[in-house]
């Protein structure tokens, strides 16, 4: 048993936190209250140069090989300068590995690399419909073979980086007539591919700089090479490709949380009432103690489905728990946060009250707090009957 | 090309100070450490230097510390240097900069380091001695203070930082050392690949026994905080006389008005 992260794995965290610092932080503030995502692109491109979008992808592909610890040590630091960054960093590195692990050999060397090194800002994870949430396998969209490829028509919601993506990774249904779920099949679709149409963006509550968009097949054509994995094979992808990204949101969380309250036990040391520090007033104490508890409890269940996945083993109970403790800690840590600030932390004046908007959509993507425990106790009671 | 860097594992400077049991230097307990700020400039210099001379360079990194001076070992591995060297040494922090020093003269000596790179000074104890005692140990020509540097294999051209912002030129011929300042380069992130290549680089580990072969010239005697400074002073009533007060302190106290 060691607790302690290896020297390479505390070199990449130490790189993102400074990297964090110097290049996330100062443009932060501004991105999440303008329109400009000059400074968020260039960013992007920097920590693909890095190698942040290919942490757990093999460097034959144009990976780092660092492994699922590294990946949720960086995704947290990057998170406690902009979330936005984070979440991007996230879906790149999850479409790389979807793509490693069920994608052809050519499909690999094609689109793994390009992602990797920045040559597209970003990849999108298209499953989400209008009326396919937490239940994706009730999704519309279709893709109908013709020819030597397929047909897609339907409309996909709230995917992340649409605009700026050079690849989807999307489902559809191939088999109308099939079983609920077993239908399904994956394609990747190149931006910019005729029928492919980037529809209107979301105006969110936080995480402002990282766009979020609907998505429009209009008789969208792809090669029969674009099918990834087998006909009718998809949504296991789906299924078992999300258990990865939940380690990455989960990390992303924590992030936020301990930005919050680092800020505000900060704050606290310094503000005075009644003549004193209000650190030195037990009812904060108090919540000070109970917030840094939740985030640490929080990190060593990110560390142990981060650790379980790198060996190999099952991991998607212990991605959902973690995903589920981590995101609504981070929840209760702004809030904590905004609390010990009092009315300074209501006001844009400060960083937690973004903190706190960026937070919230975290026990809600990547597959909502309902959903994990659904996974969890579907896990557990298997384990009974 | 053979090039030397030496570089020293330090707290991150936002850490809180607290001295140790001794009271003679800093409680370890707590504290996370990276390379000194000063020599991060350094590894980027001799980097740089490499990648202009191409394979006719080799870059050896060397620090001295306990276990954990790897990290910072790896980091300018990742960087770009291409051996380490780690002097294996747990009271390292509590050496005075003589004996540093004398054992970075031990091991460079006869090994024909063409060129060796440290930082101007440490981030914690900060005496800018290191590196030209090593110089004057091993009797090569030495510049300080850089904030620009060029080479061509024969010469080194430094430029260095004076009082006030003046500059000064200086040409030494190799063998030779430079110490780095702040702002002579930009340094760059370790790549992820490149962290998870330099574990497969050589990390030579020599006991500091084999090296040292002198005792202090400096000793600590103390370690604390500064005093905590007086709460200032307030000054009450009437505007004019409130005026005449503040010349007054001004006149008596400073030197901004006679």
């Amino acid at each position: 048993m060691d607790l302690d992260l290896t020297a390479e794995q505390k070199l990449i965290q130490e790189t993102a936190r400074d990297f964090a610092r110097a290049e996330l932080e100062p443009v932060a503030a501004q991105l999440d209250q303008g329109d400009d995502r000059t400074p968020f692109l260039a960013n992007l491109k920097k920590l693909a140069e890095l190698g942040f979008m290919g942490l757990n992808v093999k460097e034959c592909y144009g990976g780092s090989e660092a492994g699922v610890i590294a990946f949720s040590v960086a995704m947290t630091e990057i998170a406690r300068s902009c979330a936005s960054t984070a979440v991007t960093l996230s879906v790149n590195n999850m479409v790389c590995e979807v793509i490693q692990a069920v994608g052809s050999e050519e499909q690999k060397r094609a689109y793994i690399p390009r992602i990797c090194s920045g040559d597209y800002a970003a990849g999108s994870f298209a499953l989400t419909e209008s009326g396919a949430g937490s239940d994706p396998s009730g999704m519309t969209t279709q893709a109908v073979a013709d020819g030597d490829g397929f047909v897609l028509n339907g409309a996909k919601l709230f995917i992340t980086s649409a605009p700026y993506a050079g690849l989807f990774v999307v489902w559809a249904v191939t088999d109308r007539e099939a079983p609920k779920g077993k239908g399904i099949s994956c394609f990747l679709v190149e931006a910019g591919s005729p029928g492919l149409i980037i529809g209107r963006e979301e105006k969110k509550m936080g995480q402002h700089a990282s766009a979020t968009n609907e998505l429009l097949f209009d008789n969208c054509r792809v090669p029969a090479t674009a099918l990834m994995g087998r006909l009718n094979d998809g949504f296991r992808i789906a299924v078992g490709e999300l258990a990865g990204g939940r380690i990455g949101i989960g990390s992303l969380g924590l992030g936020i949380g301990l930005a919050a309250m680092e800020y505000a036990t900060r704050y606290a040391t310094q503000r005075s009432q009644f003549g004193q520090k209000i650190s030195g007033f037990q009812a904060l104490q108090w919540i000070i103690a109970d917030s840094f508890t939740e985030l640490e409890a929080a990190r060593l269940l990110l560390m142990n489905a981060a650790f379980k996945k790198e060996q190999g083993k099952p991991f998607g109970k212990e991605a959902s728990m973690a995903k589920l403790y981590a995101t609504e800690a981070a929840n209760r840590a702004c809030y904590a946060a905004t609390q010990l600030l009092g009315g300074y932390g209501y006001t844009r004046d400060f960083p937690v009250e973004r903190y706190t908007r960026d937070a919230r959509i975290c026990t809600i993507y990547e597959g909502t707090s309902e959903i994990q425990r659904l996974i969890i106790a579907r896990e557990i009671l298997r384990t009974f009957s | 090309m053979k090039i030397l860097v030496c570089i020293k594992q330090v707290p991150d400077l936002e850490s809180r100070f607290k001295p140790n049991g001794s009271k003679l230097w800093y409680d370890e307990a707590d504290l996370a450490f990276r390379m000194n700020e000063y020599d991060e400039y350094a590894v980027e210099q001799a980097v740089r230097l490499r990648e202009q001379l191409g394979d006719a360079a080799d870059v050896t990194v060397l620090s001295i510390g306990p276990d954990r001076v790897g990290e910072a070992l790896k980091k300018a591995m990742a960087m770009g240097c291409d051996r380490a060297v780690h002097i294996a040494d747990p009271d390292a922090l509590l050496r005075d900069p003589w004996q540093i020093a004398s054992i970075i003269a031990s091991f460079a000596g006869g090994r024909g380091f063409d060129l060796i790179f440290t930082g101007m000074q440490s981030q914690d104890r900060g005496s800018a001695q290191v590196g030209v005692l090593v110089a004057e140990l091993l009797g090569i020509s030495c510049s300080t203070t850089l904030v620009g540097f060029a080479c061509d294999g024969e010469y080194v051209i430094a430029k260095r930082e004076l009082e006030g912002g003046i500059k000064g030129v200086v040409k030494l011929r190799l063998p030779a050392l430079v110490t780095c300042q702040l702002g002579l380069n930009v340094p760059r992130y370790p790549t992820l690949p490149n962290i998870m290549k330099a574990k497969r680089k050589e990390l030579l580990v020599i006991p500091v026994a084999e090296l040292l072969a002198t005792g202090p010239v400096a000793a600590t005697v103390s370690f604390h905080p500064p005093m905590r400074k007086g709460s200032g002073m307030v000054l009450e009533g009437d505007v004019s006389t409130l005026v005449e007060q503040v010349i007054g302190i001004l006149k008596e106290k400073t030197a901004v008005l006679r």
